[in-house]
């Protein structure tokens, strides 16, 4: 008994080492997916993310995992298209009565999942309710007042002039809700976050947290062009690379919203999967603290744009998976412009800038941050330092740490990251203006009021050809005092069954999947 | 002895008592915003100080402390800084699935190290006793993350026996099942082994031996049962480990456990969520030890005597 | 004259159990293994030139298997994996032994006073060991560096204190199955004090599952280091740590095993010597085994 117990032991054991060291590098071409697929418009997709759910309510969430849930129950007045251009969602048409005030007016006969009509009282308790969110309140925080006008016609009135309107409400927290169900919800002690019913083209089925999110096709939605071509999806959060990658590859999963940088090469190399590259909209840079020594000298930092090697970031943080940066906003940002000062690598030229500041024998300093990528490319960077004669060290910590540490300003240099959403303004003002120096994103503690001054007007002037022009001259302008070095942005990598057909990508993780379906 | 079961089970308030004070403390001590944690780098500055208001982090430490042991006095863990969602319904989501894993990983560990041990043991230095020997070395110096990964690789990827994860039937739970197992193996087996040959070189022993008292009888009927004190114990230390989840493991096999969901808290210094499950384990590892304490007292009738 | 004695008894106790230990060939074996592993950690310079072996990258080179020129093959950012095993043996065997020894030290004192006196003291320090039993070891550890630092010495402690539970229960059950037995009832009845009793008569004799518990942890001991590293307590990039290699290698596991192979086989080599030395240890401390 007890014998044959060890050998069993020792088998499986045996059996693992060998089966897993037998795998190396050949993909299987063993499995045959293609022809088992339920090719009809009832199939359920299975779709797989690298993190969790934090909640269905709209207004009490800002994350992707969580939004690729929520677009997809309920429905917003406006949407960004594939072209990144704002069209209507709920609404049928808008005009700016002057700069402060916007006319909409609804689509016709569109219901909510359970029969109720979606009218202009639906609108207005929804972004009356946004407003009064700590996580996506500030998006509508322009907003003044919801006149109502009839049922299907309303005027939002802002309170300043803001060219980020519409984009904050394509945003998933613009999301509109059911007046009288919310209501009703929220009178017997209920969240929405357990039973979110909206206008969107999916229903909600079930969610255990941690596990899955079932959603079913809404037979109801009023758009019938963009309706669900598949029966329903099924979210399931993997954190894990390698186990998210092999569930798609064992046909677990129908589609990989979040391929691990290096896993690109074993999808590509699948006959039976395809692999779906786009721009993303986001940036690693190495951020130097403009108002600590010696990083307050402008020649330090050209010098250290000049002596980093970003190809070699590139290569070991992400496994080559993405392109290296010049520019202050990812490739695939909205509002991205080519004015950006290009630093070549040049480490004899970032000597040269270096004696000339003072530091002909190099200095010392310390680089906060947190996530092995990060810790990788940083590594990178300390032996491309190491070449100029500057000692950089590591200090890696925990995002709570690094955002306190960072926030007060303690550090010398960090690696950081940014995901531009659709919104420019969203993205300029926290990382260039002045008084959002540390705590609100501007960690190279950057302070310029040129550079204040045309983010303030990019976001207020109604002329899209001169906003277009601020946002040249914030790049040249933070890019010649070379307050970062731009460093690579990261490929989106959407993994797929080969014969699954109809997602729609965007640049800002608000993928559509409404349209999935097998494909004979 | 039901006296002392209840006297036991009194002590936990105090115990929970504590260990919420220390963790609310200490908590309070580490570095950082949850506000601006849970919203994430790109948020903005208003919507960070909009969120501490709403969480009522801008009142002092002790205020909130005071807050929280209120409710906790009315059975109210309250509710996650991240989901909104009542702790206590976060965990219990998750308990089940973390118990599940747990128990089987446990009785996987158990049923087969116990006789290994045993068995190497009694033949000392001989193959089996090697064999034994490097396998539990090796499970102890292999990271669940490695095991499970090479698991799913052999067994999932290549094999197509069991799902790559989740949690969904019994195919799904044997990986995690031997991943975990494998770990608690290492020291139940050396433990089991180790206590034996002590208690068989026990003069007792040997007198039995020596009156030619059947082998296999003076094994199990006396050097097992005298052997078991330090395998009960260390079962017991790692069963309570594995009720706080295995967050590795959990991770490389989507396993929706509460031991994620206590790291990603603990990131996210999400204060009630990190408290509930602290509390939850402290009331776990309590009932472990106690069920541990009782056995002694079955295993060994001189320990009894002080369990009055 | 009484002090020559006792001095003598112990040179000629020590000198046995060293007699005892040298006829055991497995122990010896460890004992090799160990002298080899902190010679190579001693004489890590000059194995490898840590600038120009350890530190240096090589990006076109990364990820090579195991060659004649890089024994252990090259991690990803094309550094010789076997230069980074051995300087960072000094790191890993260090904080292996330490922290299990601050567990061993403080959880056996806890344990064995527990188990000894029994009763009302036993209640309070099992209870105050549930709490810290309960308390996540990662968030004693965020603590320890919130307070005290990132030194290496606060790893060793981070991991040293979140092991103190678990030793003392496991002392505590061996000393309350020891305690009513002869031998210590006989040392009592000649008059000895309690601490003499717990030191001279029960802790020998309760050795088996403290050495075995003991060597087994210090596998774990290195690989929490890793964890560590990564919220700043510990190893900082580009030191080399094997917990820290294992972890690193996580995301290569299917493109390239050699970068976590060679830190797993590492840290089971040292924990095998470990074994080895400590079965032949106890076998020879035995005091059954006396003549």
């Amino acid at each position: 008994m007890k014998k044959t117990g060890k050998i069993v032991l020792a088998c499986l054991l045996a059996a693992a080492m060998l089966s897993a060291t037998a795998c190396g590098g050949r993909s299987s071409s063993t499995k045959s997916s293609s022809g088992t697929h339920d090719t009809s418009a009832d199939a359920i997709i299975k779709a797989g993310m690298s993190a969790d759910i934090s909640s269905l309510d709209p207004h009490d969430h800002n994350d992707v995992p969580s939004s690729y849930a929520t677009r997809h129950i309920y429905s917003n007045l406006v949407r960004v298209n594939e072209e990144n251009e704002v069209v209507g969602d709920l609404a049928e048409s808008w005009e700016y009565v002057d700069d402060t005030t916007v006319k909409f007016k609804l689509k016709e006969g569109v219901q909510f999942s359970d029969g109720t009509p979606l009218t202009s009282e639906d609108v207005k308790f929804s972004l009356e309710r946004q407003k009064e969110s700590a996580k996506v309140g500030h998006l509508v925080s322009m907003i003044d007042n919801v006149e109502v006008v009839d049922d299907l016609n309303f005027i939002i009135h802002m309170n300043q002039p803001s060219n980020t309107l519409l984009t904050s409400l394509a945003h998933s927290g613009g999301a509109i809700l059911c007046k009288s169900y919310t209501e009703k919800l929220e009178a017997e002690g209920k969240k929405i976050a357990d039973a979110p019913m909206g206008s969107g083209p999916y229903t909600f089925v079930s969610w255990q947290a941690g596990s899955q999110l079932e959603l079913k096709r809404n037979d109801n939605y009023f758009d019938k062009e963009r309706a669900a071509k598949n029966g329903g999806i099924i979210l399931k959060p993997i954190t894990e690379e390698t186990s998210r990658t092999i569930a798609l590859e064992n046909g677990e999963l129908d589609l990989l919203l979040n391929v691990g940088t290096n896993d690109a090469q074993k999808i590509r190399d699948n006959e039976n999967l395809a692999l779906d590259e786009y721009q993303s909209s986001q940036v690693e840079m190495f951020v130097m603290n403009t108002q600590k020594a010696p990083f307050d000298n402008p020649l330090v930092r050209q010098a250290m744009n000049y002596a980093i090697n970003k190809d070699d970031a590139l290569i070991v943080a992400v496994n080559g998976e993405g392109e290296v940066v010049d520019t202050y906003l990812a490739p695939g940002a909205i509002g991205v412009q080519d004015t950006a000062v290009k630093y070549e690598y040049n480490p004899e030229k970032a000597k040269e800038l270096l004696a000339e500041a003072g530091y002909a024998n190099g200095f010392t300093f310390t680089t906060f941050l947190s996530g092995d990528k990060r810790a990788r490319a940083a590594t990178a960077i300390q032996a491309n330092l190491q070449q100029i004669g500057v000692t950089m060290k590591i200090e890696q910590m925990e995002s709570s740490t690094f955002y306190e540490r960072t926030g007060n300003g303690e550090h010398d240099a960090c690696m950081a990251g940014w995901v531009a959403n659709a919104e420019p303004d969203n993205t300029y003002r926290p990382l260039f203006y002045s008084t959002n120096a540390g705590a609100g994103g501007n960690r190279a503690m950057y302070k310029n009021p040129e550079v204040d001054a045309l983010i303030d007007d990019a976001v207020t002037n109604r002329d899209a050809a001169q906003v277009e022009e601020d946002y040249k001259e914030i790049q040249r302008i933070v890019s010649e005092d070379a307050i970062w070095t731009p460093l690579y942005s990261e490929k989106g990598l959407i993994a797929r069954n080969k014969d699954l057909a109809g997602l729609e990508i965007s640049s800002f993780n608000m993928h559509v999947l409404t349209g999935l379906h097998y494909e004979q | 002895m039901y006296k002392y079961v209840l006297k036991r089970l009194l002590m936990l308030i105090p115990v929970i008592l504590g260990v919420s004070f220390l963790v609310f403390f200490i908590m309070s001590l580490a570095p950082g915003d949850p506000a601006r944690t849970i919203l994430g780098e790109t948020a903005p500055i208003e919507s960070v100080m909009a969120l501490r208001e709403e969480l009522g982090l801008n009142d002092p430490v002790i205020v909130r402390y005071v807050n929280y042991m209120a409710d906790l006095l009315h059975g109210d863990l309250g509710e996650s800084y991240k989901t909104g969602q009542p702790v206590i319904s976060e965990i219990l989501s998750r308990f089940p699935a973390t118990l599940t894993l747990a128990f089987w990983g446990m009785l996987f560990a158990v049923v087969l190290s116990i006789p290994i041990g045993i068995i190497s043991a009694t033949k000392q230095y001989s193959i089996m006793d090697r064999v034994s020997m490097v396998f539990a070395l090796l499970g102890v110096a292999t990271p669940n993350f490695w095991l499970g990964l090479m698991l799913i690789i052999g067994f999932s990827l290549n094999l197509k026996w069991f799902p790559s994860g989740g949690n969904d039937g019994w195919s799904s739970l044997v990986l995690p099942v031997i991943t975990l197992g494998t770990g608690c193996m290492a020291s139940i087996t050396r433990i089991t082994r180790s206590s034996m040959l002590e208690v068989i070189r026990q003069d007792y022993i040997r007198t039995a031996k020596a009156k030619g008292v059947n082998k296999k009888a003076v094994i199990y009927k006396h050097a097992l049962k005298n052997a078991l004190i330090p395998v009960v114990t260390v079962v017991g230390l790692q069963f309570g480990s594995l009720l706080g989840g295995a967050v590795l493991t959990e991770s490389v096999f989507s396993w929706p456990g509460v031991g994620t969901f206590l790291v990603n808290s603990i990131k996210a210094q999400d204060t009630p969520a990190v408290l509930g499950c602290v509390i939850v384990f402290c009331i776990c590892f309590s009932i472990v030890n106690l069920v541990v304490d009782i056995l002694y007292a079955y295993i060994d009738p001189r320990i009894k005597s002080k369990y009055k | 004259m009484a002090k020559t004695t006792t001095v003598q008894k112990k040179r000629s106790m020590a000198s046995e159990i060293w007699r005892r230990l040298r006829r055991d060939k497995l122990a010896m074996l460890g004992l090799a293994i160990l002298v080899i592993l902190a010679l190579m950690a001693i004489f890590a310079d000059v194995i490898a030139d840590y600038d120009t072996k350890v530190i240096t990258q090589n990006i076109s080179n990364r990820l090579q298997e195991p060659s004649l020129e890089h024994w252990c093959g090259t991690d990803e950012f094309g550094r010789d994996i076997f230069a980074r095993l051995v300087h960072g043996s000094r790191v890993s065997l260090v904080v292996g032994l330490v922290s299990v020894t601050i567990s061993l030290v403080l959880g056996g004192t806890l344990g064995s006073i527990a188990g000894y006196y029994g009763g009302k003291v036993d209640n309070v320090i099992m209870r105050i060991m549930d709490i810290f039993l309960a308390v996540p070891s990662i968030l004693l550890a965020m603590t320890i560096v919130a307070a005290l630092g990132t030194s290496l010495f606060n790893v060793m402690l981070a991991i040293g204190i979140s092991g103190i539970p678990g030793y003392a229960r496991i002392i505590r059950a061996s000393v309350m199955s020891i305690k009513d037995q002869e031998f210590v009832e006989a040392s009592r009845a000649i008059g000895a004090k309690s601490p003499t009793t717990i030191f001279r008569e029960i802790l020998p004799n309760c050795l088996a599952p403290i050495i075995v518990q003991a060597t087994l942890s210090v596998a774990s001991a290195i690989l929490s280091t890793a964890s560590l590293s990564f919220i700043g307590l510990g190893v900082q990039p580009p030191d080399p740590e094997w917990g820290a290699m294992l972890s690193g290698g996580r995301n290569y596991l299917r493109d390239a095993l050699h970068l976590t192979l060679f830190p797993g086989l590492a840290i089971v080599i040292t924990i095998l010597a470990l074994n080895l030395l400590g079965d032949g240890l106890r076998d020879a401390l035995d005091p059954r085994l006396k003549q």
